[in-house]
């Protein structure tokens, strides 16, 4: 990705990165969260992946060259890996160390010293891999540089010289990590003051006494453990926790969208069939979920295709399995002026739309469903402040209005300024239980302190 | 001016639609003046019985194009089906025979689909092996001859006209094509693979029994294969174990010409019915001007590509394999 704006310097030296193969010349390297290596070929061939050229002669590779190369560059590193390998039978852990290898080797082939980006390296290994890595670090870091971006400060504080706190895009400050603290970092990453307005915090209501909806001990394996929890007529619960906590998982499970290993969910006392988001609709949950393009809309229909396609059977004309695209299209007419859904018409493709009025079409698809349990994964995600302003509004009508809702976020202050309750979950258990009254409610320190 | 030919180009429903019609015209105008006799009443009627399967065919790989898959057994299904129809009719009648054919059809969709959402095989692999199974099975019930029968209605009630002059094999095609149109686009059937073709994540979250209509769309294009198999065994006069074998190309450039995304979720078989007359027009046209079969096979393919690449919407791939 290019920078719209401003420059990169290595070594004094100023550059522009358009392609990954620019930055490799340059001894940059990037080991991703999502695994940048390919699994179906020998472990040396991915780490000498796109610098061939060095090991070719008349068009072809000298491939024992390869393979010894590789060899050196793992036994220097002490990392215990046949370059031979085939990659995906490696487990994750080391997968990572041999991207980390990868990354070295561009030191055998260009004049350079590598920097190292691990981008979140630890949330995916367990303890004994984290180990390995951190330790490999502390050795390595006599012939290469490092960047960790990671959500965990204890990794920074175990592995960093020094620690730059980013917020909402900007640097809030920049700090040897001697000289500080997690508490401190926890205030640097937070610190906005909360904006009650955009939240409508005043005319946040009480949660009413009926339980709507209940899980009981929901466990899914490796994702989330026992979880119970009630949810209220009127009252909008929020969900925090940090990337893979389980968070989005539990969403999945509550709303039928997946299936958890144990437990179940509960309205009234019917138990919904795991994994059916059938039975979820039926009875009426609706789920907004956070891959909005993909989940939430069909880009590629139009948006009276989108909001009714749950509700057909309310445009039925009276044969079986036979619709009125009139009658659809009033549903749809009626439901853009309530939304206030700006598009020029009911037919309309929706990924022609922005992301705001697209969450409009999701919300719109299930309250036509007339359903009285929301589901929300993220629903601000990626929406500008105005649309996400129509959609905090919205969540709260609805919740005025007596609907319960699971409003499950990455964003603290959107979860702080709607929820009458949060519930903390860290590594698949519920890490806390915090109340968010309407004029009691809780710092984003004493959220983020529960979350990491 | 400029304007509105950019806005034309940007909007890819109106090109897809616009297109194949623009297309037509040309081909018809350019076919007439070469040779004047193309522009005719009975030459028309030609052009609709030589495509009228065709289309048949290319309604069904539109049902299951339209969710995204693909379906490479109907040449061979079709072929099938004629064949079981031509050994059962002088048995069983022609309602009895027509019954099997169809039926013959549903079953092979079920188990495509089946394998398809069961064994979660991708559906070009499924089916191009049921193409290769249905080929087997044929020339093995058929021992590679053609099934010659006694039966009259049959080619009576294809051939015959019960109105307007157009024979009947033209109607059950235009029939068909208004059918699956409203399906696709005034019923939840129809609805629902749309859904399924244009995001299955969405539509299985709005609670569509995903695996269920996907086994339905593959059964709808074996009936419907099945029909054609009974239409074309009448048309011909006998069971012939290779007539379906240019239909599968025939059909998927058919379908992707008239603007139904091999991606899925977009088009339809009113749009499936102007690609069959691009490909009907262009490949009579060809016949009546005398151009020889081998040079009529190069300028097809090269027509082909050139409108596919002018209609697909290059917008719902992330990358061209």
């Amino acid at each position: 990705m290019r920078p719209d704006a401003g420059s990169i310097l290595i070594y004094g030296e100023r550059v522009g990165f358009g392609h990954p193969a620019e930055a490799a010349r340059h001894g940059v390297a990037t080991v991703f969260q999502e695994q940048g290596l390919i699994s179906t070929i020998p472990v040396y061939e991915n780490i000498f992946l796109g610098r061939e050229r060095k090991f070719s002669s008349a068009g072809l590779l000298r491939q024992k060259t390869m393979i010894r190369e590789a060899r050196d560059v793992l036994e220097e590193l002490g990392i215990d890996v046949d370059p031979k390998t085939l990659t995906g039978t490696l487990p994750f852990g080391t997968r990572q160390l041999v991207e980390i290898a990868k990354a070295f080797a561009l030191s055998r082939v260009y004049p350079v010293e590598p920097i190292i980006l691990l981008d979140e390296p630890t949330s995916a290994l367990s303890d004994n891999e984290t180990a390995k890595l951190f330790d490999g670090m502390k050795r390595w870091r006599e012939r290469a540089s490092f960047v960790l971006v990671s959500h965990r400060l204890s990794d920074i504080f175990q592995t960093c010289d020094e620690v730059v706190a980013l917020k909402d895009g900007q640097v809030v400050d920049q700090r040897p990590t001697a000289a500080t603290n997690e508490e401190e970092l926890h205030e640097l990453i937070v610190g906005r003051q909360r904006n009650e307005e955009y939240y409508r915090e005043t005319i946040q209501r009480q949660a009413g006494e009926r339980v709507m909806l209940s899980a009981k001990d929901v466990s899914r394996a490796g994702e989330l453990h026992d979880i119970s929890l009630d949810l209220h007529e009127g009252e909008i619960l929020g969900v925090a926790g940090v990337l893979g906590s389980g968070k989005s998982t539990l969403a999945k499970i509550i709303a039928g969208a997946e299936a958890q290993t144990s437990g179940a969910i509960l309205i009234g006392k019917d138990r919904l069939l795991p994994g059916s988001r059938r039975d979820g609709i039926r009875h009426g949950i609706g789920y907004v979920p956070a891959e909005r393009g993909i989940a939430g809309v069909i880009g590629s229909d139009s948006i009276d295709w989108n909001i009714t396609l749950p509700n057909l059977s309310q445009i039925n004309v009276g044969i079986p399995g036979v619709i009125s695209a009139r009658r659809g299209r009033q549903m749809t007419k009626t439901w853009i002026d309530r939304l206030r859904v700006r598009a020029p018409g009911p037919a309309v493709l929706c990924r022609t739309l922005s992301g705001g009025n697209q969450q409009k079409i999701v919300f719109a698809k299930w309250l036509a469903a007339k359903v009285r349990i929301l589901v929300l994964d993220d629903p601000g995600r990626g929406l500008d402040v105005g649309a996400k302003e129509d959609i905090y509004s919205l969540i709260r009508q609805l919740a005025a209005d007596g609907a319960a809702i699971l409003l499950v976020s990455d964003n603290l202050p959107e979860l702080i300024g709607l929820s009458n309750r949060i519930i903390v979950l860290r590594d698949g258990r519920i890490s806390a239980q915090i109340d968010g009254p309407r004029d009691a409610k809780p710092q984003e320190v004493d959220v983020v302190s529960a979350m990491v | 001016m400029l304007k509105t030919v950019s806005h034309f180009w940007s909007d890819m429903t109106l090109r897809s639609t616009v297109l194949p019609i623009l297309a037509i015209i040309v081909l018809i105008a350019y076919f007439s003046m070469v040779n004047p006799l193309f522009f005719s009443s009975a030459n028309a009627l030609n052009i609709g019985r030589q495509s009228a399967v065709l289309l048949m065919v290319s309604l069904a790989g539109t049902m299951v194009i339209l969710i995204g898959s693909i379906d490479l057994s109907v040449g061979s299904l079709v072929t099938l089906t004629g064949i079981l129809v031509a050994m059962t009719v002088d048995s069983l009648g022609v309602g009895g025979a027509a019954l099997v054919g169809i039926g013959a059809g549903a079953l092979v969709g079920l188990i495509n689909g089946g394998l398809v959402t069961m064994l979660r095989v991708p559906s070009f692999l499924v089916t191009l092996g049921m193409l290769s199974i249905l080929a087997g099975i044929t020339n093995q019930i058929s021992q590679g001859r053609s099934i010659l029968f006694m039966n009259e209605t049959l080619p009576t009630l294809v051939n015959g006209s019960f109105a307007l002059g157009i024979p009947n094999v033209i109607w059950f095609a235009l029939i068909a094509t208004v059918l699956l149109t409203l399906v696709s686009f005034r019923t939840v059937l129809g609805r629902y693979l749309f859904a399924l073709g244009g995001g299955e994540i969405a539509a299985a979250h709005a609670g569509i029994p995903v695996n269920a209509y996907k086994i339905l769309a593959f059964m709808l294009a074996g009936a419907i294969c099945g029909l054609a198999g009974v239409l074309l065994t009448g048309q011909v006069g006998a069971g012939t174990p290779t007539a379906g074998s240019a239909l599968l190309l025939n059909s998927i450039a058919a379908v992707v010409m008239g603007g139904t995304a091999l991606s899925g979720g977009v088009g339809g078989p009113h749009r499936t019915f102007l690609g069959v007359l691009v490909i009907a027009i262009l490949t009579n046209g060809m016949d009546v001007t005398g151009v020889n079969s081998f040079t009529q096979d190069i300028v097809k393919g090269v027509v082909i590509i050139l409108a596919v690449s002018l209609t697909i919407d290059r917008s719902k791939y992330a990358f061209i394999k």
